[in-house]
């Protein structure tokens, strides 16, 4: 009976990621849409679209649902959520929807990067990535954007700071036995979201 | 105070008490002993349950996590592999060419390829089974490989089968293996892994791998372009899944049989020091009870190892690693810690046996002190039995002496004391008895006495109609020699005729049955009329209006029935009382003829009278005869004579017919007021010169059946007695009237009456008060038996100078009734 509880809060929860990524989706549909645009549209502009969308819904999900849900002693959020009675980190949930965007095959991709990753996966990719961050970690409010190739294939990449909104983001990251950094204070910026989009030849 | 009827459950009863006793104190002593054992032994396995089920929890949680840790390293390791840039390089190369190659030329290029690969074309092969990223691969394989994330050189181990890299076409790029397929776009595994290009890591469930010849089982990871943006390339790796999962479980042991192994949802088998990799275990149903997403344990009806003991079993999710395989397959991993349950409860149940051992022993102990401390109560107990039951059988005995100081001593002393008062009071009773008893032996004998003194014979039957007593009367009347006839049947002693007898059976029945009983007591009158006529037995003949009359030994004897009440639980019998009538009945007879005698002398008087008349007519006109001449006189005369003549012829006539009747009468309906008018015309020509009015007031009235002539006595009788009172003149009253089914004739005359002391005697034979040749002093006891006879009664009520009345009651009878009795 216990382990209901938490599934059918993550049902809600996922419910509500669906309907927040079909709108994410609808809108770079909207944006990607070539003919609807007989003057273009820039990828700058479908990045910051598309990133602010995807900051908003991390946010919302980390304060009025994970903060809350903690608060109130309802359910905690926690790396090894599934089999427990549990609901995911907000980086997870970040991690999830990135996935799901990345199976809907529209090309757009999106995903959370670090040069402090508790899995090395996260680490930056591209030389590219790396020189972002850093410039990131001088001057957040700048997203860092560049065209960037892997063989043929070219992508428009920008890459927005991600700052550490909640306490609960903090204190997980300076106590993860896999973090290779645990001195984050609240604002800190902690990583970046990667947008990719890929360049029509 | 019981005296038991029969030995044997006395001798049941000796041992009770000190049965009752031990068991008792075993009851007290071992039974909580028992219960306390059961009690320690069951709790004893709950917790050793509970503790061994934390604990094999715990186990296999550690397991699962170490076993998790060692999957993500082996992970991590072979992703180490997609993240060389050169193979990278590569394989965004291939795909870059797969954009330009057209899905037309694409499908005969792969096909052509593959039978290169198949037909081990040397310079294809080398092509995918020689170069940098080869070497690569077998370095990494072979434990040299050395990465900058991994300071030591990595052990690794020799569990990997297979290794090769394909592009994104599923094409073979690199492989360790030559025996390797060459497309696999169509595989699982790699569909999986590629996963449209997004890419995510795959573990394939365990199989039977023909190659290898062994359970193997799928690692396969995506290489992801430069930028991460696509998959380009899939690595896969097979591994055998012994030797795999073997370091880390089959080593875990404890105890015999204690072990800890690993199984897919499916319930098969991954690693298991007993049972071979691939096998299944053995009851499915444990499957859905080990196999939750979460850590636990679980008494299960079998072990999973072919036995079907109850079992402790442990159990735990590899969470991480189901993350994988449940997204690959839907398949998930669990560890299963199990002991078997003879070990896991082993200590407990030698601790029971020995407990139960010394339990025994101490029950043993028990029943042999108890039965001594037992017989130590029950001995002093038993002695104050047997006085007891001494007591019940009246025999009085030494007081009981005993000194146990408690309550039985206390008891022998109340017991001592009751044995004296019953002493005393049997020593009163015995007395009282004797006496009773003689009281009832005088009275037995009294009784006897008694019945023998009365003159009538009574007997007594059985209900069988056995003869339980005879009085000496009936002795007598018998003629019995000898005394002793109890028991005899009462008509072998009764020689009667058969129809006699069935009258008396059918008597003696009603008697039984109580609806024949003795008359009831006479009533004041008929006392007084049993004084006036002692010949008279009224009660008799009104008993049952049935005459009970029998012939015995030539004398003729009246009987009466009476029932004898029974003592409890018994038939009733029935008495018998005889009354010889013989001497009665003849005196009777000889009376009535006497009577007849005298009522024919004063018919003679009555003739005489009658005759005179006329006759002195015919002598006075006789001797007017002889002196008258003229012959017309003579003539007159002669007339006269002959007048006078006729009239005597008629009074004889007459007279002769009445005598005649007299004798040879029978029975006829006779009118009542015409028999009296007839008797009162022949008694007033006799008492002519009296100066008596007569009146008569007659009701209608049926006739009776009677003899006329016996009847006209009776009433000659009592009329001629008020005549013969009336001779200075008086009054005669005579009425009929029917009241109740009877008629009421009363004689009312206003004579002299008679004197008081005188009256009691007027039915006697031959009483009088009347003149020498008045009256013989057998009028009224005719007239008595006359209307007694009839069923009848008649009374007498008289004051001195104020006249008598006579009531004479008949029945109105039906004349069938009548005809019987006459009979």
């Amino acid at each position: 009976m216990e382990r209901d509880n938490p599934s059918v809060a993550q049902r809600r929860i996922f419910s509500l990621l669906a309907i927040l990524i079909l709108s994410s989706s609808l809108a770079l549909e909207a944006a990607t849409d070539p003919p609807s645009t007989p003057k273009g549209i820039s990828p700058e502009k479908v990045a910051d679209y598309v990133h602010a969308i995807v900051e908003a819904d991390r946010n919302v999900y980390t304060t009025h649902i994970v903060k809350r849900m903690q608060d109130q002693g309802v359910v905690m959020a926690r790396e090894d959520w599934e089999g427990k009675n549990a609901i995911p980190l907000p980086a997870q949930f970040l991690h999830y929807s990135s996935k799901i965007v990345a199976e809907s095959g529209s090309g757009i991709r999106f995903r959370l990067i670090s040069l402090w990753p508790i899995y090395l996966r996260n680490g930056p990719a591209t030389e590219f990535e790396r020189k972002a961050l850093e410039q990131l970690n001088a001057n957040p409010n700048v997203p860092q954007r560049g065209i960037v190739a892997t063989g043929k294939k070219q992508f428009f990449q920008a890459v927005y700071a991600d700052k550490g909104i909640s306490s609960s983001c903090i204190t997980c990251h300076n106590a993860h036995p896999l973090s290779p950094k645990r001195d984050f204070k609240m604002g800190d910026v902690m990583g970046a979201v990667v947008i990719t989009i890929p360049l029509e030849d | 105070m019981k005296v038991p009827k029969a030995p044997k459950p006395s001798e049941k009863r000796k041992k009770g008490l000190t049965r009752k006793l031990v068991l008792s104190m075993l009851l007290v002593g071992a039974l909580p002993l028992l219960i306390g054992l059961l009690l320690a032994f069951f709790q004893g396995t709950q917790e050793i349950r509970e503790v061994s089920g934390t604990s094999f929890e715990a186990l296999a949680t550690e397991t699962a996590r170490k076993l998790d840790l060692v999957i993500a390293d082996e992970l991590s390791r072979t992703a180490l592999l997609t993240i060389n840039a050169n193979l990278i390089h590569l394989l965004e190369n291939r795909r870059d060419a797969l954009s330009e190659i057209r899905q037309e030329t694409l499908t005969p290029l792969l096909q052509q390829e593959s039978e290169a690969w198949q037909s081990k074309d040397l310079d294809f092969l080398s092509t995918i089974a020689e170069g940098p990223i080869v070497e690569e691969l077998q370095r990494h394989v072979r434990g040299t490989y050395i990465d900058l994330g991994y300071p030591v050189p990595v052990i690794t181990r020799s569990t990997t089968r297979s290794l090769y890299i394909t592009d994104r076409a599923g094409r073979l790029v690199a492989s360790l293996d030559a025996k390797a397929p060459y497309l696999h776009a169509e595989e699982d595994w790699w569909k999986s892994a590629f996963h449209n290009g997004v890419g995510q890591p795959y573990i394939g469930p365990i199989q039977f791998d023909p190659q290898h010849q062994t359970y193997t089982f799928t690692l396969a990871l995506p290489i992801m372009d430069s930028l991460r943006y696509e998959a380009v390339g899939v690595l896969r790796r097979i591994y055998d899944a012994k030797e795999f999962f073997a370091p880390s479980i089959d080593i875990i042991r404890f105890g015999e049989t204690g072990h800890v192994m690993l199984i897919d949802s499916r319930g098969v088998v991954l690693s298991c020091p007993i049972l071979p990799t691939g096998t299944a275990v053995s009851d499915h149903t444990l499957i859905p009870l080990v196999t939750p997403m979460y850590p636990g344990w679980t008494p299960a009806p079998s072990d999973g190892h072919g036995g079907q003991k109850t079992s402790i079993i442990g159990f735990a999710p590899l969470s991480n690693a189901n993350r994988i395989t449940q997204s690959s397959n839907g398949l998930s991993w669990h560890m299963f810690v199990w002991q078997s349950s003879e070990e896991l409860f082993g200590p407990i149940q030698h601790f029971f046996k020995w407990t139960a051992a010394f339990g025994l022993l101490g029950v043993g102990l028990l029943v042999t002190l108890g039965y001594l401390a037992a017989h130590r109560i029950a001995a002093p107990i038993r002695r104050l039995q047997e006085a007891a039951r001494r007591i019940g059988r009246g025999e009085f005995q030494e007081p009981i002496l005993l000194s146990t100081g408690d309550e039985i001593e206390e008891l022998a002393e109340e017991v001592n004391r009751m044995n004296q008062q019953l002493a005393s009071q049997f020593a009163g009773l015995e007395s009282q008895v004797e006496l009773k008893t003689q009281e009832v032996k005088y009275l037995q004998e009294s009784t006897t006495q008694i019945l023998d003194s009365v003159p009538d014979p009574v007997v007594m039957i059985g209900p069988q109609e056995q003869i339980e007593y005879l009085n000496q009367a009936s002795k007598e009347a018998l003629v019995l020699k000898n005394g002793n006839v109890e028991g005899t049947p009462l008509f072998q002693l009764l020689q009667l005729d058969p129809p006699t007898q069935a009258k008396l059976r059918q008597e003696i029945h009603l008697v039984q049955s109580g609806v024949l009983t003795a008359p009831p007591a006479a009533t004041p009158d008929q006392l007084i009329k049993k004084l006036h006529d002692p010949l008279s037995p009224v009660s008799w003949e009104h008993s049952g209006g049935d005459r009970r009359e029998l012939q015995l030994n030539q004398r003729t004897y009246r009987y009466r029935w009476f029932a004898i009440p029974a003592p409890p639980g018994k038939e009733p019998g029935v008495g018998l009382v005889l009354r010889d009538i013989t001497e009665e009945s003849l005196l009777q007879d000889q009376l009535i003829q006497g009577e007849k005698l005298v009522s024919l002398g004063v018919l003679s008087a009555g003739i005489g009278h009658e005759l005179n008349n006329p006759l002195v007519g015919v002598i006075g006109l006789g001797e007017a005869i002889q002196e008258e001449a003229d012959p017309e006189h003579i003539k007159e005369y002669a007339r006269g004579i002959v007048q006078h003549g006729k009239r005597m012829a008629s009074v004889v006539r007459d007279f002769t017919g009445q005598v005649g009747k007299q004798f040879s009468e029978a029975q006829t309906l006779v009118n009542i007021n015409e028999q009296l008018e007839r008797t009162l015309t022949a008694v007033q020509s006799v008492f002519q010169s009296s100066p008596v009015e007569v009146r008569t007031r007659f009701a209608p009235l049926p006739p009776l059946p009677a003899r006329p002539f016996e009847l006209g006595q009776a009433f000659t009788n009592v009329i001629t007695n008020a005549f013969q009172a009336m001779k200075d003149g008086g009054t005669l009253e005579i009425a009929t009237t029917v009241l109740e089914q009877e008629i009421h004739i009363t004689i009312r005359d206003t004579g002299k009456g008679i004197e008081p002391n005188h009256l009691p005697k007027v039915f006697d034979p031959f009483f009088t008060t009347k003149g020498q040749g008045e009256g013989s002093g057998l009028g009224l006891t005719v007239a008595h038996r006359i209307i007694t006879k009839l069923g009848g009664q008649i009374r007498l009520d008289s004051k001195k100078n104020h006249g008598t009345v006579c009531l004479i009651i008949l029945p109105i009878t039906s004349n069938k009734h009548m005809e019987h009795k006459e009979s």
